[in-house]
């Protein structure tokens, strides 16, 4: 058995992501651990610290819910169902663990259904608060140490500050490459495109992090010495969503005629461009950035200042974004019965349309059946943009 | 030499094709049948033979409306939302905001100087749509083109709360059975349209004047609930069918315009309208 496929860069971000999870079975066969979690909001660090492979559980646009259907209502949201309908379908049955953090209410309240369904042999839930005051984060300080205590003694061995500090040190190396690849989409035409930037950062999170860096080293290899993309003139579109963990969405972007240049997705800017400050404490570290730093949603920011202060507080990464990528438009991609950013979508729309870029907010059902309806808009919005 | 301009809009129920040079020369309005790419040819036959023109004569064609990529002959395919805000600024220069009512999907549009600047599109659910009076009409033995007449006659308006068709549906049934009059049943849907239609429109803040196309413009009782919902009248244009291939022959005209402008040659399909049937 080959120790790993022996494509490099973009083809084996095209291969990881088309057969999901086909390093984690390998090194499963070769009698690692590998732990699922559910969220950008499981921190990985103490995953890899205790010397077991982090692999991000996705869900499948593609593939209709029906397992699922029994254990969920279908008024909850349509990626955790899908989720879960494909851990059911024994997509992920090399899973030796589970965390899921509470992340929104979809994610928390289904804990103890995968907890009992998939019945595996480590699973642990993050009772992770949503407020970002100092009391939730020293809080959530203690609830990750738990957390720490709980997986050193499924490994058989305590989870060292030393352990924790190496591994934070790989994954900021890991997301300072998925910065610097970034910077490949900031000329015009973009160095990579928006569907194969997904591609690479879904296929990274099914990699053991050094490899996962590796992949991406290659990448930007790749991209920097190969010729542009087409240099056809085409709007310039951000996306900003939930979890968009397919390439579907983004394709039919681009497919329309525009280049999908930046982001605040999962995986994506959001997950990836915070880094953890590396202090005495690692676990302190953690929590400030998972708490404080990665800005979805879920967290709850109290309001500090005035109106204008608290939407730069919760938003103004975006509009940065928007300046320094060059950004034309943006497409706000909602799932149904996504609570934590059904609540955000007025604000970030004026937020952004305040700022003068134009706004398309749409609705989805995370089915490939529901995408194709979505076309037209994007066309329309793509016109709208090229006439101004 | 006159340069001809031809929209083509296939609409989920209805085929329309205009041919234009400085004005509207000829229209026609057909059934979408389950094959659209026939059926655009046949309507584009019938419009050329109205206007006297062979088909070598259109300088552009341009397509729009959901079937738009079904239209062999067609040099570009524009969204509906482009076409309608143009064919709107046409014929309604004082319009801010468009309200279009088809038979499958309602959509609001603003205007800003003759262009779309931000919509809203409902596609996912009949209610709100031609569809879900098509379904009702059906239901009480009334006939579509009679809906709105009718419903005028109202004396005690009946409310439809369910906003689904196939409830919605079931509802108008036990309103029948109940005693409720025909006029006031069909005014309660019309009703439920509008509400279901001004909820959606909000969301662009609507602004003066405001101008109603599409199929559902024809129907009377369906334009004085939305004018009830609205607080103001509407504009509906003389053929409220016809705006979509209006704004999609004048986004033709402009394409050409540019070009010839800019001396960039004409981007063009190959295009040859008898041999489109080979599609079938």
């Amino acid at each position: 058995m080959p120790e790993k496929v022996a494509l490099k860069g973009l083809a084996a971000a095209d291969k990881y992501y088309q057969d999901y999870g086909l390093r984690a079975r390998e090194l499963k066969k070769q009698g690692k651990k590998v732990i699922g979690y559910l969220c950008a909001f499981t921190p990985a660090e103490i995953i890899t610290a205790a010397g077991f492979i982090p692999f991000r559980i996705k869900g499948d646009v593609d593939e209709p819910i029906t397992k699922a259907d029994t254990e969920m209502e279908t008024i909850i949201c349509p990626l955790v169902r899908s989720c879960f309908d494909m851990a059911l379908k024994g997509n992920y049955e090399f899973l030796d663990g589970l965390v899921v953090p509470h992340a929104c209410d979809s994610i928390c309240r289904t804990y103890d259904i995968w907890k009992y369904t998939l019945n595996l042999p480590y699973s642990h839930f993050i009772n992770m608060p949503h407020g970002t005051d100092d009391a939730s984060l020293g809080f959530y300080r203690e609830v990750l140490d738990t957390f720490r205590t709980s997986l050193g003694k499924f490994a058989g061995k305590e989870i060292s500050d030393q352990a924790l500090a190496g591994a934070i040190k790989l994954h900021n190396q890991n997301r300072a490459k998925v910065k610097e690849l970034y910077q490949l989409r900031k000329s015009s035409p973009p160095l990579i495109s928006g569907e194969e930037l997904t591609k690479v950062l879904i296929a990274a999170m099914s990699l053991p992090v050094e490899e996962s860096i590796e992949m991406l080293g290659d990448v930007i290899a790749e991209v920097k010495g190969r010729g542009g993309l087409s240099a056809r003139k085409q709007a310039r579109i951000m996306v900003i969503g939930a979890q968009v963990d397919d390439i579907a969405f983004i394709k039919l972007i681009e497919d329309s005629g525009a280049w999908v240049v930046a982001d605040d997705l999962c995986p994506g800017a959001r997950e990836f461009l915070a880094l953890v400050d590396v202090s005495a404490d690692p676990l302190a570290g953690l929590a400030e950035r998972y708490l404080r730093k990665v800005k979805c949603g879920r967290t709850y920011r109290e309001m500090k200042g005035n109106y204008q202060e608290y939407l730069e507080d919760r938003f103004g990464h975006m509009g940065r974004m928007i300046d320094d990528f060059g950004v034309d438009g943006v497409v706000l991609y909602i799932y149904k019965y996504c609570d934590p950013y059904g609540f955000e979508v007025p604000q970030i729309k004026s937020y952004i349309e305040a700022k003068g870029t134009p706004v398309l907010y749409l609705e989805d059902e995370y089915s490939m059946s529901t995408i194709g309806r979505l076309r037209t808009r994007i066309q329309a919005f793509l016109e709208l943009l090229g006439s101004k | 030499m006159s340069q001809y301009f031809a929209g083509v809009d296939i609409g989920s129920t209805m085929t329309k094709v205009v041919i234009m040079n400085q004005s509207v020369l000829a229209s026609v309005i057909g059934p979408t049948g389950p094959e659209h790419r026939k059926l655009a040819n046949r309507v584009m036959e019938e419009a050329l033979e109205k206007a006297k023109l062979p088909f070598e004569e259109i300088t552009y064609v341009v397509a729009t409306g959901y079937g738009r990529i079904n239209v062999p002959f067609a040099d570009k395919q524009i969204t509906e939302i482009s076409c309608h805000a143009k064919g709107v600024a046409y014929l309604l220069p004082e319009a801010r905001t468009v309200i279009d009512i088809g038979g499958q999907d309602s959509k609001g549009i603003k205007l800003k100087d003759g262009r779309a600047v931000d919509f809203v599109m409902n596609d996912k659910c009949a209610a709100g749509t031609g569809r879900f009076l098509e379904v009702a009409a059906e239901e009480l033995g009334v006939k579509l083109e009679d809906m709105g007449k009718l419903s005028l006659e109202a004396r005690n308006t009946v409310r439809i709360s369910n906003t689904c068709t196939v409830f919605a549906t079931q509802e108008v049934v036990g309103k029948l059975s109940e005693g409720a009059a025909l006029p006031d049943i069909v005014a309660g849907l019309h009703e439920a349209i509008a509400t279901r239609i001004y909820g959606m429109l909000r969301r662009l803040k609507i602004e003066r004047e405001v101008a109603l196309t599409g199929g559902g413009a024809k129907n009377i009782g369906l334009v004085r609930a939305l004018e009830a919902k609205l607080g103001f009248a509407v504009l509906v244009p003389p053929e409220p069918l016809l705006t979509g291939a209006i704004g999609a022959a004048l986004l033709g005209k402009d394409i050409v315009k540019e070009a010839e402008k800019k001396g960039t040659p004409l981007p063009r399909a190959e295009r040859r309208l008898q041999e489109a049937t080979l599609f079938t």
